[in-house]
């Protein structure tokens, strides 16, 4: 294998061996120097524009060629390169869609980095349900109050106050920072007192901030692992599966049935746009389809249908009627072991974001193509007008030359006529007197008859 | 290329070729006016009779004539739900952006998908051949862009459904 800087040396002779030549270098060549920088660049630290800079007019000058060109191939592939982590990062996205509420981590974020004490009194809303409150006051900077109000999960099962498990839960994110002020303030349901000088001043206080900032997902997890276990215990011993109703985003409710052997989510899905529910169920033929393979057999098994499935038999007519069909996992005991549990339990959580995640990508993915290959159909008709233009122009370059000759013709000829006509007009006068001419073609003319007619109404 | 679509583009360009013989012509009815003829329909002596080339019952091209314009609209196939949303949504960009065709009509003929009107005008500033070339072109292209489009949701889904049931796990 050769290595970078054998490589460079090469460059180095070759570009040398240019010099001498005067030659411009060929588009391999140019696709070498390039290649070789991004080699090197990508051991470069990432955002670091100085030393990316530094490399550019180095290699420029080294190599005595024209930089626009290696910067074009350059840019070119780092580019490529970016658009590549770019998707990465969104499918990434798309597999876990992020516990931490991205508002309140900021704000946790900028009251710990502050220089000076901060006064902040803030309200943010999540999902127009989820309330947060921040309190920090400038005379206590080390001090925040967060506070968290949030619907039920499912009404009528769980009550609004937040079970002794759950808030065991919320202790268990970083006791040394977080500490649960009871009772919780007038309108909220928790209420947490951060001890932001407990945060670690190294790398964690990251990691810390945004253990703190999921404290709603939390939340949710811990009730439906209550839900999971404990409910419909009295009924699935007299052999009856009652469906529980979940409101996790508004207007967006699922079901969960628990058997024996397994637990049934049952997601009815509504769209508002026709496209939005093709795009959605091609998703879902995909999704059953990858389910149903010998390579995922661990997974648990999916299923979508145009009609309700039986287990809802009995539910409200407006929680049964959808335009998206209804989409049902079977989820075995595997699936909630351990520390699966968790990412069953935020999966299915956000089902619905997920897919509706996956819509919008993709109507995006369809707007970016479309406009691609408009500006390519436009080309070729342009390409054929540039072509007809350029013709006209040859054409009329030489219709012109044409006329021109033509016209010079013209001109000489009616020259010597009228030169002509005049010496034939002195040989038939043999008196020459000064001034006749003149008073010839005043007096001496003849009447002109108008031959037009004139009509007679 | 398939075969029967090939004899479908091929007949399509006879026509057009046959039907594109167009020439500067003064309206009737408004004196200083100049219209096409193919739109307006007020005098059948500069009307040709329509022709119809249909490939199946869901893909067919309308060509009209008249004296100083020419109508073509396309009916593009849709084999499912999906080839017709993409359809609808890629045609209709396009008729949204029809200025920059110049020949591409705002609004299809009922019954079709996409229609161009072509005038003695554009016959005049770009050239016959290269017009019927550019609208074959176009039939081609769109099918194809149709199915890869389709190709690329599906291929899409696909990875989306597999990063989501890695969660499981």
């Amino acid at each position: 294998m050769e290595t970078n800087n054998e490589k460079g040396r090469k460059l180095k002779r070759e570009s040398y061996r240019k010099k001498g030549s005067q030659k411009e270098p060929t588009n391999v060549e140019w696709k070498r120097v390039s290649d070789y920088i991004c080699g090197f660049a990508s051991k470069l630290t990432k955002h670091d524009c100085n030393t990316e800079l530094t490399f550019y007019s180095k290699l420029i000058t080294s190599k005595n060629c024209c930089g626009s060109q290696i910067l074009y191939h350059f840019n070119t592939s780092q580019e490529k390169r970016r658009e590549e982590k770019r998707r990465e990062e969104s499918y990434m996205r798309m597999a876990c869609i992020d516990r931490t509420s991205p508002a309140l981590k900021q704000i946790l974020l900028k009251l710990y980095c502050a220089e000076k004490p901060l006064e902040i009194d803030h309200h943010l809303y999540e999902f127009g349900s989820v309330e947060y409150h921040i309190q920090s006051q400038a005379s206590n900077p080390q001090l925040a109050y967060l506070s968290i109000s949030m619907p039920p999960l499912c009404h009528g099962v769980l009550p609004n106050e937040l079970s002794s498990k759950t808030i065991e839960m919320v202790k268990g994110i970083c006791p040394n920072v977080v500490e649960i002020i009871e009772p919780a303030k007038e309108g909220y349901q928790l209420t947490l007192k951060l001890n932001l000088n407990q945060i670690p001043r190294n790398k964690d206080y990251d990691k810390i901030i945004r253990e703190i900032s999921s404290v709603h997902s939390v939340i949710l997890s811990s009730q439906l692992k209550e839900i999971l276990w404990n409910v419909n215990s009295d009924d699935a011993l007299q052999g009856m599966y009652k469906p529980i109703k979940l409101v996790y985003h508004p207007r967006e409710p699922f079901f969960l049935i628990r058997q024996p052997q397994r637990i049934i989510a049952v997601f009815p899905i509504r769209f508002k746009e026709k496209s939005d529910v093709t795009i959605a169920t091609t998703f879902f033929q995909e999704l059953v389809d990858v389910g149903s393979s010998d390579k995922w057999a661990k997974a648990p098994h999916c299923n979508w249908s145009a009609i309700p499935p039986p287990e809802l038999r009995g539910e409200a007519f407006e929680d049964l009627s959808t335009n998206g069909g209804f989409f049902t996992f079977d989820i075995s005991s595997r699936h909630v072991e351990g520390n699966r549990l968790d990412k069953t339990v935020w999966s299915l959580l956000n089902f619905s974001a997920y897919v509706r995640y996956h819509v919008k990508s993709t109507k995006g993915f369809i707007q970016r193509r479309m406009r691609k290959r408009l500006e390519s159909l436009v080309e070729v008709l342009h390409q054929t007008n540039s072509e007809e233009n350029e013709q006209t122009k040859q054409h009329q370059v030489h219709r012109y030359t044409k006329k021109l000759v033509r016209s010079t013709k013209y001109v000489i000829l009616k020259q010597r006529w009228r030169t002509f006509g005049r010496k034939i007009k002195r040989i038939g006068f043999r008196l020459k007197i000064h001034g006749f001419t003149r008073f010839r073609q005043r007096w001496l003319r003849f009447p002109k008859f108008s031959t037009g007619y004139t009509k007679i109404d | 290329m398939a075969s029967t679509l090939r004899l479908y583009l091929t007949c399509i360009r006879n026509t057009l070729e046959a039907a594109m013989c167009l020439q500067n012509f003064p309206c009737q009815e408004v004196e200083r006016h100049n219209k096409p003829e193919v739109e307006l329909k007020t005098s059948p002596e500069l009307l040709l009779n329509p022709v119809l080339i249909c490939r199946n019952e869901a893909e067919k091209c309308l060509i009209e004539t008249s004296i100083n314009s020419l109508r073509i609209s396309l009916k593009v196939k849709q084999a499912d739900e999906l080839e017709n949303i993409l359809t609808k949504k890629f045609l209709r960009f396009l008729s949204m952006r029809a200025e920059a065709f110049q020949v591409l009509r705002r609004k299809p003929v009922q019954g079709y998908d996409i229609s161009f009107l072509i005038t003695n005008y554009h016959c005049e500033d770009m050239q016959k051949h290269k017009l019927i070339d550019f609208i074959v072109q176009f039939m081609e292209d769109i099918d194809k862009e149709i199915s890869e489009l389709k190709m690329s949701v599906n291929t899409r889904g696909r990875l989306v459904a597999t990063e989501f049931l890695k969660q499981f796990i």
